[in-house]
């Protein structure tokens, strides 16, 4: 049993290095599915942590007359936050919302030295709402509106962001749609392409495997070669693979970092560097096994 | 050791290639099938190495039935027999000695009989020198003396050689038989299908000839150019 195992691993590896350009082949093409799909896989991450973050951004706060008291202000905030729809509400007070505005303001002097003119808060006290997604706030603005307690509420700024939130709730909708779209046809097309390219390197041997047979060989015998050869076109194309998108991520982060600073593509590549490098040997193998074993079928007469 | 009992073989749809085939051949005997191309000579030498399966009638090998042989004893069956063909049939991508040692390994032998025995084999083939070069750097006489030692090497009952010297010239093919008249001095059967006249009446040994696919005449010690004396009643094999 031993005996065959390591026979079986050498004649592979044999064969993956004899197959010379047939091997390059294939290996190229499965290291263009490997990256692009990795390269897909990176930039849906990205994107998708780029809308969080500015999903997260979002909220809509209702002032209220600033003859309301905190009490009756927390008494809405509990009404508030009985709805599913509705993340989190934080109640503001006028005083932090001042603290709050003179952080932000650092770099207007001038507006800093016009509220120590004015000596008073001219701000009122505030719920901050957070809905669970963006689509939502609409809904919550309109309750809001019907509310009982609408009567003390000064203005809620949902009006003057609705543009805005509408607008990005457009395109996250847009970009998904096409994400889920180029991403099917991509893997659907690289699967294609790559299967064909393991079964038409197998095709080529098949005198081989007549010969084989000829011989005496038991089916499991000669398949176990292919096979193995299979998993080697999987781990050589993954290494590659893994190697180009280091590459291209170096070369293109200092363009990305000035459209998203937030963005860390070093860091996202180097945190999932094992995740990256196994799900591409397990995809790159498993390609690799399954077009060896329906090559091998025809052949084999089984 | 090989028993064709009434055995034929149609293709289907088509008409039969072997018909009513009977025919014993003994241990340690030397064969010749002769008979034009297409008279059924590779078909029944096919039946032997059970690439085909006979349509009606038995076939036995070493009194085991080959009619509906198991995938799983197929491979086990094919290591009785050693093959050699007309386009020689190595693997190309392995050397010569890989070739050899691949007959060995499929049937699991240990790698001290495989260093040991496929040295020994090709220098009795005379590629001694050679074992380390691929198929395509060799003559095809050279190639053929490979697939001779793959089909000796593992000491197989059987020889089976359909054509083995009709890609080559005179003198390869000379070399070739006195391979195959040597092995047969040592006691393995063979089964030779030739349309090569004079291959065949060098060996001058039973000689068996087909015509569409039905065995027309047998003869214990027969020429290609006799055979017909052999109809009249000469040296007939029982």
């Amino acid at each position: 049993m031993f005996l065959t195992i390591t026979r079986t691993f050498k004649e592979a590896i044999k064969n993956f290095i004899r197959n010379g350009w047939l091997s390059i082949a294939t290996v190229s093409i499965l290291i263009m599915l490997l990256y692009i799909l990795s390269v897909f896989f990176i930039i849906t991450s990205i994107v998708n942590d780029v809308l969080k973050e500015t999903q997260d951004k979002v909220d809509i706060s209702i002032s209220f007359q600033s003859d309301i008291s905190e009490q009756s202000i927390l008494e809405v905030k509990n009404e508030l936050e009985k709805f599913s729809e509705i993340k989190s509400v934080t109640y503001v007070s006028k005083e932090q919302a001042l603290e709050n505005f003179k952080k932000s303001s650092t770099l207007r002097p001038i507006i800093l030295q016009t509220l120590d003119v004015l000596g008073s808060n001219p701000l009122l006290n505030a719920l901050v709402i957070k809905a669970n997604d963006v689509n939502q706030y609409q809904l919550i603005s309109e309750y809001i509106k019907k509310a009982p307690f609408n009567n003390k509420v000064s203005r809620t700024n949902y009006d003057e962001h609705k543009d805005a939130i509408n607008k990005l709730n457009y395109i996250i909708a847009v970009i998904k749609k096409i994400g889920t779209a180029l991403g099917l046809f991509f893997t659907i097309i690289s699967l294609l392409i790559t299967f064909n390219a393991i079964r038409i390197t197998i095709y080529t041997h098949k005198q081989e495997v007549e010969i084989m047979r000829l011989v005496g060989a038991s089916n499991s015998f000669i398949r176990m070669p292919f096979i193995f050869e299979g998993v080697i076109y999987g781990v050589v194309s993954s290494i590659f693979s893994m190697l180009i998108l280091f590459i291209s991520i170096k070369f293109i982060t200092p363009y990305v970092s000035s459209v998203v600073p937030t963005s860390n593509l070093v860091g996202f590549y180097l945190s999932n560097f094992w995740s990256l490098l196994g799900g591409q040997i397990l995809l790159g193998s498993l390609l690799g096994v399954i077009g060896s074993i329906i090559a091998m079928q025809k052949y084999l007469k089984v | 050791m090989i028993k064709f009992d009434s055995v034929s073989k149609i293709y289907k749809g088509d008409l039969p290639v072997l018909e009513d085939i009977n025919l014993e051949i003994q241990e340690g005997e030397f064969i010749s099938i002769v008979g034009q191309s297409g008279s059924g000579k590779s078909t029944l030498l096919k039946l032997i190495y059970a690439e085909e399966m006979a349509t009606t009638g038995e076939v036995h090998f070493n009194n085991s039935l080959l009619n509906n042989i198991s995938r799983r004893k197929l491979p086990h069956h094919r290591r009785n027999i050693g093959t050699i063909f007309q386009d020689f049939k190595l693997l190309e991508r392995k050397t010569v000695y890989e070739n050899v040692a691949y007959a060995l390994e499929v049937a699991g032998a240990s790698n001290e009989e495989i260093t040991e025995n496929v040295p020994q084999i090709l220098e009795i083939v005379g590629l001694g020198g050679k074992m380390k070069k691929y198929p395509h750097q060799l003559s095809g006489g050279e190639q053929q003396k490979v697939a001779i030692a793959r089909a000796l090497v593992h000491t197989p009952m059987v020889i089976v050689a359909d054509e083995p010297t009709g890609n080559l010239d005179p003198k390869s093919s000379m070399e070739i038989m006195q391979l195959l008249i040597r092995i047969n001095s040592l006691g393995t059967t063979v089964v030779l299908a030739s349309h090569d006249k004079f291959i065949v009446d060098k060996v001058n040994r039973r000689v068996l000839l087909l015509e569409n696919g039905r065995i027309i005449d047998d003869c214990a010690k027969g020429k290609y150019k006799n055979i017909a004396d052999c109809a009249r009643g000469k040296n007939k094999t029982s």
